[in-house]
């Protein structure tokens, strides 16, 4: 269990309301994920990384999240399953510069990923399954895959259960397993593209009445470039 | 006859029964003991490992409504036209001669029904066996009785055979009551005496040679089909990345529970390591040069469920091969047979002379009345519906381990219910983490 949200701005005007608009969002995931928190804020100097074990509220606090602008954020709510609970196992694993995942669900292969992953020479720091899933993106773009094509590898390579959300600092992608049993809603608007576990964390950004909502389809990845 | 135990007597542990009358055989007669069947002592097997099912930190798939795939390609190293199978379980090399050509034709026309691969064996291949066989590898020997080259082209996988299972280190076998004219004019030889194969290839000898035997191979077959090299398992690890570096596309391991038609009892009982233990060591070396799953490897050597299917796959392999169980799928040890088993002094669930050419299940005969009472297409139904319940069974396995492909199947489903298991298969003991031989 877990929750992930995200915010992509379209309408440079919204920027500075980043921070405002994305704390509500990542709180009314916090029954899906109370053991810790991350997210990942993109402005003109880079992406920021906040994580640690607590409530998102709590974390969101202290770190003055609100108050921050920028144009895209991804968010992260835990409830561990096979690994700690550190501020090292919580998400978004940012295993590049600008790359950033977030993941609800439980990889079934991802010892065997992992083992590959070390072949090259990719380590993952900690035991959590959705590190190996952000280090196999990385090293596909690496490669040279664009994010679109670097998440249809995932399909290929990783089993068991898992709606991500991977952004880059230009790129904002969602993607489901074959079962897409782990929730997902996306809102758009001519301001926005904004995605979350359930609706209720969209629910307050503006506009959103007005939304197109969609369910994300199985094994499709919904792509959005800036 | 009264349970001599019931009288307080005490069996020795040392010389049990089967002991004693080997002594008062060998003492009688002078010579070895020739048998069929692979390695019949105990030792740690798939049956020591079980499976961890997924509960809460992992999610099942539902058995009747989500996909569980289990197809497989075997040989796309290098060859232009690899192998697809629809099931990640193939039918071993067994020769004619060793088999009757109906039994033969049977595994043919059961490997087809479902998808997957048969296999030639010491002797050359048959027209009913090509003719039945929609995938069909074809065994290169130290013998090359029956080789030749159109034959090699027109398998679909050729596979080199050093060794197997049963007897590594050791050459074929085949005595002269099986040896009909048929069987010796494919292998080019005098009927009715026995034919003992070479243990090693006669033109060459190590991986250096074999690289440019492979190559010779390639050329022949226009670098289109497969090519396995097959090693019964001993020193798995070396052999497997010789096997690589000599060009294989895919190795075949076979521990020793597997079968053969006719070897010494004692070869089959002392030498070679357990299936369980040469996985763990082939996938090291797989993984060692970046291949593993890229040169696929096939394990075989008492695979007889859906379990032992999936627990071979967790452990590394690509596919498993059968070869004891599609006999016992054709009718090998039927009870309807029990009669006629004690006539020749055995019973179901004992017979393993199938040196002797006497079987009365038809199956490792060459005998015009014993063979043809298997008909092939009632064999091939019944190699087919097994061949589909071990799949049947490994998907279930691999469901409830939230996989969607066999493939997907790793070490770390698996624990171990014994110190050896654990060691030998490199997986822990369950309830603990801890691995024997990979410290505390």
């Amino acid at each position: 269990m877990c929750g992930i949200v995200g915010l992509h701005l379209k309408n440079p005007a919204l920027q500075p309301e980043l921070g405002r608009l994305f704390v509500p969002m990542i709180e009314a995931m916090t029954s899906r994920g109370p053991d810790s928190a991350g997210l990942a804020l993109y402005d003109d100097t880079g992406m920021h990384v906040v994580k640690d074990v607590g409530l998102p509220r709590d974390i969101c606090a202290a770190h003055d999240i609100a108050s921050r602008s920028g144009y895209q954020a991804v968010g992260h709510t835990r409830m561990a399953t096979e690994s700690a609970i550190t501020p090292e196992h919580a998400h978004p694993f940012t295993p590049a510069p600008g790359l950033a995942l977030v993941h609800n669900g439980s990889f079934s292969n991802h010892a065997s990923v992992r083992r590959n992953l070390a072949f090259d020479g990719i380590t993952c720091t900690t035991d959590n399954d959705s590190e190996v899933a952000a280090r196999f993106i990385g090293r596909e773009i690496a490669r040279g895959a664009d994010l679109e094509d670097a998440m249809r590898m995932v399909l290929k390579e990783f089993d068991g259960f898992f709606t991500l959300l991977v952004t880059t600092a230009t790129q904002f992608a969602v993607l489901r397993d074959s079962f897409a049993c782990k929730p997902a809603v996306i809102a758009e608007t001519t301001d926005y593209v904004a995605m979350a576990s359930e609706y209720h964390a969209l629910a307050e950004l503006p506009g959103i009445t007005d939304a197109r909502i969609v369910e994300p389809e199985p094994e499709r990845v919904y792509a959005w470039s800036r | 006859m009264t349970d001599p135990t019931q009288a307080g007597l005490r069996e020795s542990a040392t010389f049990d029964r089967a002991t004693i009358a080997g002594i008062q055989r060998a003492a009688e007669t002078g010579v070895y003991d020739i048998r069929g069947w692979g390695a019949k002592r105990a030792v740690p097997h798939f049956d020591d490992l079980l499976l961890l099912g997924a509960s809460m930190s992992r999610y099942p798939l539902e058995g009747y409504r989500e996909r569980c795939d289990t197809d497989v390609v075997l040989g796309d190293r290098h060859a232009r036209n690899p192998l697809h199978l629809d099931i990640p379980v193939t039918i071993a090399g067994m020769s004619f001669g060793a088999l009757s050509a109906q039994a033969k034709e049977a595994l043919g026309r059961g490997a087809t029904e479902v998808g997957t691969s048969t296999t030639t064996g010491d002797g050359g291949m048959t027209p009913e066996e090509r003719g039945q066989s929609k995938n069909l590898v074809y065994q290169y020997l130290p013998s090359r009785y029956g080789m030749n080259p159109d034959d090699l082209r027109s398998a679909d996988a050729i596979e080199i055979v050093l060794g197997q299972g049963a007897k590594p280190g050791g050459g074929g076998m085949l005595l002269g009551q099986k040896i009909s004219d048929r069987v010796a004019g494919m292998r080019t030889l005098p009927a009715g005496i026995d034919q003992r194969s070479a243990c090693r290839h006669p033109d060459w000898t190590g991986p250096d040679d074999l690289t440019i035997k492979i190559l010779e191979l390639r050329e022949i077959t226009d670098w289109q089909k497969p090519i396995y090299i097959k090693v019964g398992a001993t020193r798995t690890y070396y052999d497997v990345k010789l096997a690589v570096a000599a060009g294989a596309d895919v190795v075949v391991v076979d521990g020793m529970q597997g079968g053969t038609a006719a070897t010494q009892e004692v070869f089959i009982e002392h030498v070679g390591i357990p299936t369980l233990a040469a996985i763990p060591q082939a996938v090291q070396a797989l993984a060692e040069l970046g291949l593993h799953r890229k040169v696929q490897l096939i394990v075989s050597g008492g695979i007889r469920t859906g379990a032992d299917v999936a627990k071979a796959m967790a452990l590394g392999a690509d596919a498993v091969a059968i070869g004891t169980a599609a006999l016992i799928a054709l009718g090998d040890n039927h009870p309807r047979y029990a009669d006629e088993y004690a006539k020749i002094g055995s019973a179901p669930g004992y017979y393993d002379d199938y040196q002797d050419g006497r079987d009365p299940a038809g199956i490792t005969t060459q005998d015009p009345e014993l063979s043809a009472r298997l008909d092939p297409v009632e064999g091939g139904r019944r190699v087919a519906n097994y061949l589909r319940v071990l799949t049947l069974e490994a998907q279930t396995l691999a469901r409830a381990c939230g996989k969607a492909h066999l493939r997907n199947l790793e070490p770390e489903d698996l624990v171990a219910l014994t110190i050896e298991a654990a060691a030998m298969a490199r997986v822990p003991l369950a309830g603990t983490s801890w691995i024997p031989g990979q410290g505390f």
